[in-house]
């Protein structure tokens, strides 16, 4: 991460306008316990009372490293019921970021968010639908395959 | 801009700075080697 992904200007200017970056050592207590850390890199986005929203292991390149922290500002907005803003920031991630692992996750979420938001489920079945066309072999678009029938 | 990342170190004083600047924090648990 420090000598690829760190370094990189997109990086730095996406960290530097929507995120307080916090570092610290593997090892340190309380924290490492606390988080339950088991393998470096371990990345987790917190909201501003230092709740866990999301979470990735290992390295992520640049190109990875930004769609993946856009899911997780969507799920913390999401998972705190503000489905405005974390709309705004799954379409953000997909439209910029389509082609990203966190693509799929994004696109089951987004649909679950306008769903919750709007007790209308077709929203869930176009989650489908768009999964099981663009990213057929992603997990997401198992864990959508109910939705089919909606 | 910025050329690296300003890392905070703490997390009470990063919770802090999310807070007054509505913002999220990442934390990163890393490996000096």
């Amino acid at each position: 991460m420090d000598a690829v992904t760190y370094p990189d200007a997109e990086v730095i200017g996406f960290i530097g306008e929507n995120l307080i970056p916090l570092r610290v050592q593997f090892d340190a207590q309380p924290l490492s316990s606390d988080f339950n850390v088991k393998w470096t890199p371990t990345l987790v986005t917190l909201d501003s009372y230092g709740t866990e929203h999301h979470r990735t292991v290992g390295f992520l390149s640049p190109e990875e490293l930004i769609p993946s922290l856009l899911l997780g500002i969507a799920k913390t907005y999401f998972e705190a019921d503000r489905f405005d803003e974390a709309l705004q920031n799954f379409e953000k991630l997909l439209a910029e970021h389509p082609k990203s692992d966190s693509a799929p996750e994004a696109i089951y979420l987004q649909g679950v968010c306008r769903y919750k938001s709007t007790h209308d489920a077709k929203p869930l079945k176009q989650a489908y639908e768009k999964l099981s066309a663009e990213y057929p072999s992603s997990e997401w678009t198992r864990r959508a395959y109910p939705y089919r029938l909606l | 801009m910025e050329n690296k990342i300003n890392w905070e170190t703490e997390m009470d004083r990063a919770l802090a700075q999310a807070r007054a600047e509505n913002k999220l924090v990442l934390l990163d648990f890393f490996n000096p080697g």
